[in-house]
């Protein structure tokens, strides 16, 4: 008797699931929201402030050429190596910038920890795919521009099940 | 729906459109205007009541309102239509295609996501198209070592197989391909064919995998055969014969299921043993076995296998309706037929046409296929849930249910039917 | 026939009866990892597990990187578990370099490490049911488990490999609005859990299945030296977070959940007990936790350790997870050991296994909660 109430109860509970909303999320129509603007790190306080750790955004103005991005790197991934740019800054005498191989990074955000100026950020944009591996190296130029994200989906738990709404 | 497909550009439209209408002109220049002239030079046009019946005056006779619908009709109760469309097998596999879609998005409204979701404007409908289109353009690779006339034939003769069993069920009154006296009886045959053909396959395949999963399914089919062969005893003793359109005229009054619900619930547990649905897929365990029989197999092959599978579920369930649950009878809900369209005429302002042998099917026909379809798929829908409830069963707990457990509810059952016989309060003759 | 044989080969009888089954890497019913099994008709008469197929020398290079940079390379092992294997890491460096961790922070280590417990029991969970056939148990624990991972990539900022721990405290606080979040995805997930015991614990043909096999008695458990679930569903009543608490364990209620038969059944139901505890320790640290405080310590750059050794042990998701770190004055560790919890369970594998019947093997294998790549490191 105790089989067959159990077989009852689960064939119940199955049929009781077919009134709950489904889950799914349904990429690349609908994206995932994120907290906040990125991961960032304040060198002051020695805190860093929560966000996404997707792709990286180099300010030009506060970069001083300090190589310590780099040498962060060294013991994780090598993904970072700086390189001349043909622009002059008063507080960048050796004009050089990191850029950095996506092939390589892992995203950990342990340069961003590493950055004593306020220069090195990460963002909320992790559609980094191409179609060959130079393309995936980011030059500083191209780590300077605000990556375009539209995400707007979050989770939303209500009396009929939780939904990506 | 989605946007993933490459956005539209006129120019690719037009050329698109303008290059299938070449094609579409060269095959019929090239290979059907021939055709035609080899059909209508070697083939003898009939003689119709003094006249040639040429295309064109079949044409004629189809589309003239006094020739045209007893022309349908003849084509309607013709033997041909009853194997291959109504029936037969269009309708179960149109029943058989539409349960496929209906079972994936029921497990996965169960399982709380989205079944196939992007193949058709709405929800995923033409789901089915595209996998058998990607079937078909599969190649087919058989194994080196296989036997191949039995590994070709294997697949083949499980669809004909289920598709005889297809045509034994009456749908409707009358409505029935193959009217036997013994028509239970021919479904047991039929049933106990499939085990050969599955091992069969399995051994043709000439590979361990398929071979354990031969093996078991053997022992599965062989020995839920017995209980379901028994639990119909009860149904025959009450009835007195062994005829399938008998069985539900005589369901008139009351419905079996009521008075014998121990057999209905041993002949739905068999069932299930029977299409290797969970939790009996014991032969096709993925996790164990990477596929049982059905490794083998590739490209249309399996899309034939896949076919014979839902045609016996179409048709377990319809036997099922047939037998427990009162087939076509219920109450008459389709409106008969205005009666003044037979005697009068089609009325449209001046116009009055004359249709004669206008009511092509018949009230009951329609009732009876309405409430079959019903019942057969709701019968459909408890075989479906099984599957995202119950994990998958062992062999030796398998084989322990089939032979003692199942065996005994069996004979429980027909010792009640007798009593409701010699109690005379069934049968003929009886209270009901 | 009888020529010498090199050392350490040695000849093998074959007999008729018994067949040799290779449930290796590439098979839909094991991990990543190997099982020679021998087979005398539905009978295993032994077992061989293999390990190795995802070492890949972890402890090794942890030795050419720094105490920071080993932060991002030590938590590839199990990478949803992530916080869990650097946790006894973190307090073992902590301790080497002298580092006092404020309060909030370790709050917040309690808080992302029982985060962790539930995505990687989840994920157990669904792999336990799509091995025994039941797809709806693989699907739900998986959609379920986008709840707590959603959270963490709230918290950390990555779904997997969160690499949030460092030596002194967490890298970032929490984000606005956390606790609401937290607390209402925690509510519906603990709903969603109680909802398994219908469809799975409670179904008479799981029951059936996993019932009585696999048997570890209380005392082959302890003599074995198993850890973990597997431990706790043999009657044993040990956790690491209740007999030996390390951050604010003391200070919160934890109840340790026992079940007395030793099975396959027990041992699958004891890590899903574990989580719905989990909901509640998550709860109450939310409530006690400091309003205010830095969440982590600044460290100056290259910290060195001093001549020493420690050994630290951590509760994870499959049971006892130590760290033993020996520093010699430079940047770098001289040796870390990792304990873990995986392969001091796999002795389990073939002492069960053995008189088991064929059907049984992938209920009573999973259920020892053996994670291959942690095993391997």
């Amino acid at each position: 008797m105790g089989t067959a109430t159990g077989i009852i109860r689960a064939l119940n509970s199955g049929i009781k699931h077919l009134a709950v909303k489904r889950f799914t999320l349904r990429y690349p129509e609908e994206k995932l929201k994120f907290v906040g603007d990125g991961y960032q790190y304040d060198p002051t306080s020695g805190v860093g402030i929560a966000g996404y750790k997707g792709r990286h955004m180099l300010f030009h103005d506060k970069c001083t050429g300090c190589q310590l991005c780099a040498i962060a790197c060294e013991g994780v991934a090598e993904a970072i190596a700086m390189v001349k740019v043909p622009e002059e800054w008063k507080h960048n005498k050796k004009s050089i910038m990191p850029q950095i191989d996506y092939g390589k990074c892992v995203f950990c955000g342990l340069c961003v920890d590493a950055c004593p100026f306020y220069a090195l950020y990460m963002t909320n944009d992790y559609e980094l795919s191409s179609f060959s591996k130079e393309a995936l190296i980011y030059t500083p130029s191209q780590l300077q521009v605000k990556p375009e994200v539209k995400q707007d989906v979050d989770i939303v738990i209500d009396k009929r099940g939780a939904t990506h709404g | 729906m989605s946007v993933i497909a490459p956005k539209f550009r006129l120019g690719y439209f037009l050329k698109s459109l303008t290059d299938n209408i070449f094609w579409i002109i060269v095959l019929f220049t090239l290979v059907g205007m021939p055709a035609i002239m080899l059909i209508l030079f070697f083939i003898d046009l009939p003689v119709l009541d003094g006249t040639l019946l040429t295309p064109f005056l079949a044409f004629t006779m189809i589309f003239h309102p006094e020739t045209g619908v007893p022309l349908l009709k003849s084509l309607l109760y013709s033997d041909f239509f009853r194997i291959a469309a109504f029936p037969g097998f269009g309708f179960a596999a149109l029943l058989a295609a539409g349960t496929i879609f209906a079972e994936r998005k029921l497990l996965a409204k169960l399982q709380l996501r989205v079944g196939p979701f992007y193949c058709g404007k709405f929800e995923g409908i033409l789901q089915l198209m595209a996998d058998g289109l990607k079937l078909i353009s599969k190649e087919i690779i058989i194994p080196a070592k296989a036997d191949k006339p039995i590994f070709w034939a294997a697949p083949i003769l499980f669809v004909a197989t289920a598709a005889a069993f297809v045509s034994l069920i009456p749908v409707a009154p009358g409505w029935v391909v193959a009217d036997l006296d013994v028509g239970l009886l021919a479904v047991f045959a039929i049933i106990g064919f499939f085990p050969i053909i599955t091992i069969l396959s399995a051994w043709s395949a000439n590979s361990k995998f398929p071979f354990i999963g031969g093996i078991r399914a053997l022992h599965q089919m062989v020995s839920f055969e017995i209980p379901l062969i028994l639990s119909l005893l009860g149904v025959v003793i009450l009835t007195g014969t062994l005829n399938l359109s008998k069985i539900v005229e005589s369901q008139s009054n009351y419905w079996f299921i009521a008075f014998l619900p121990i057999g209905a619930i041993v002949f739905f547990i068999s069932m299930l043993a029977e299409l290797e649905r969970i939790p009996f897929d014991l032969p096709e365990a993925e996790s164990e076995i990477v596929a049982g029989w059905l490794t083998e197999f590739s490209g249309m092959i399996y899309g034939l296998v896949q076919l014979g599978s839902y045609l016996k579920l179409y048709a377990f369930a319809a036997l099922f309706v047939v037998l427990f649950l009162g087939g076509w009878q219920g109450p008459m809900v389709v409106p008969p037929f205005p009666a003044e369209i037979i005697t009068h005429g089609i009325v449209a302002g001046p116009i009055t046409i004359h249709v004669p042998g206008l009511p092509i099917t018949t009230q009951e026909m329609l009732n009876g296929t309405l409430w079959f379809t019903l019942k057969t798929v709701a019968v459909i829908f408890f075989i479906l849930i099984p599957r995202g409830v119950f994990p998958r069963i062992r062999i030796d707990m398998l084989l322990s249910i089939g032979w003692n457990k199942l065996i005994a509810l069996a004979f429980i059952n027909i010792f009640i039917a007798l009593g409701l016989l010699y109690a005379g309060v069934l049968g003929p003759g009886g209270l009901l | 026939m009888t020529a010498r044989l090199p050392p350490g080969l040695q000849l093998e009888k074959v007999d008729d009866r018994i067949m040799t089954l290779n449930v290796g890497p590439q098979h839909p019913g094991s991990g990543h990892m190997r099982l020679i099994i021998k087979v005398d008709g539905d009978y295993i008469v032994s077992c061989d597990p293999d390990p190795g197929y995802v070492h890949r020398g972890e402890e090794k290079m942890a030795e050419y990187r720094n105490y920071i940079t080993n932060i991002p390379h030590l938590e590839r092992p199990v990478i949803h578990d992530s916080c869990n294997i650097l946790y006894p890491y973190c307090l073992g460096v902590e301790e080497l370099l002298g580092l006092e961790v404020s309060e909030r922070a370790k709050y917040v280590r309690v808080i992302a490490s029982e985060l962790n417990r539930f995505t990687y029991t989840l994920y157990w969970l669904a792999i336990y049911g799509i091995f025994l056939g039941h797809s709806t148990m693989f699907m739900w624990p998986a959609g379920d488990r986008e709840l707590a991972i959603d959270l963490l990539e709230k918290l950390t900022g990555a779904r997997v490999t969160h690499s949030y721990f460092v030596p002194g405290g967490v890298r970032n606080d929490l984000p606005a609005n956390f606790e609401d979040v937290c607390l209402r995805q925690i509510n519906y997930l603990e709903k969603r859990l109680k909802a398994y015991a219908d469809i799975f614990y409670d179904n008479p043909i799981l029951i059936a299945r996993t019932e009585k096999t696999g048997v570890l008695s209380r005392e082959d458990a302890i003599r074995l030296g198993t850890t973990g679930t597997v431990l706790r569903a043999s009657g044993v009543d040990y956790d690491v977070r209740t007999k030996e608490p390390y951050d604010v364990y003391d200070e919160l209620d934890v109840h340790t959940n026992v079940l007395k038969n030793g099975d396959s059944y027990d041992r699958s139901k004891t890590p899903w007990l574990d989580m719905l505890e989990s909901c509640n320790i998550i709860r109450q640290a939310l409530e006690k936790m400091p309003k205010s405080g830095s969440v982590r310590v600044k460290l100056k750059p290259n910290p060195k350790g001093g001549n020493d050794e420690v050994y630290k042990r951590v509760e994870s998701g499959r049971g006892s997870l130590g760290a033993y770190i020996v520093s010699r004055s430079k940047p770098e560790p001289y040796r870390v050991k990792l304990s873990v919890g995986s392969f001091r369970n796999l002795i389990c594998m073939p002492y069960l296994l053995k008189g088991e019947k064929l059907g049984n093997m992938p209920a009573v294998y999973w259920s020892l909660n053996y994670w291959p790549v942690e095993a391997d490191r």
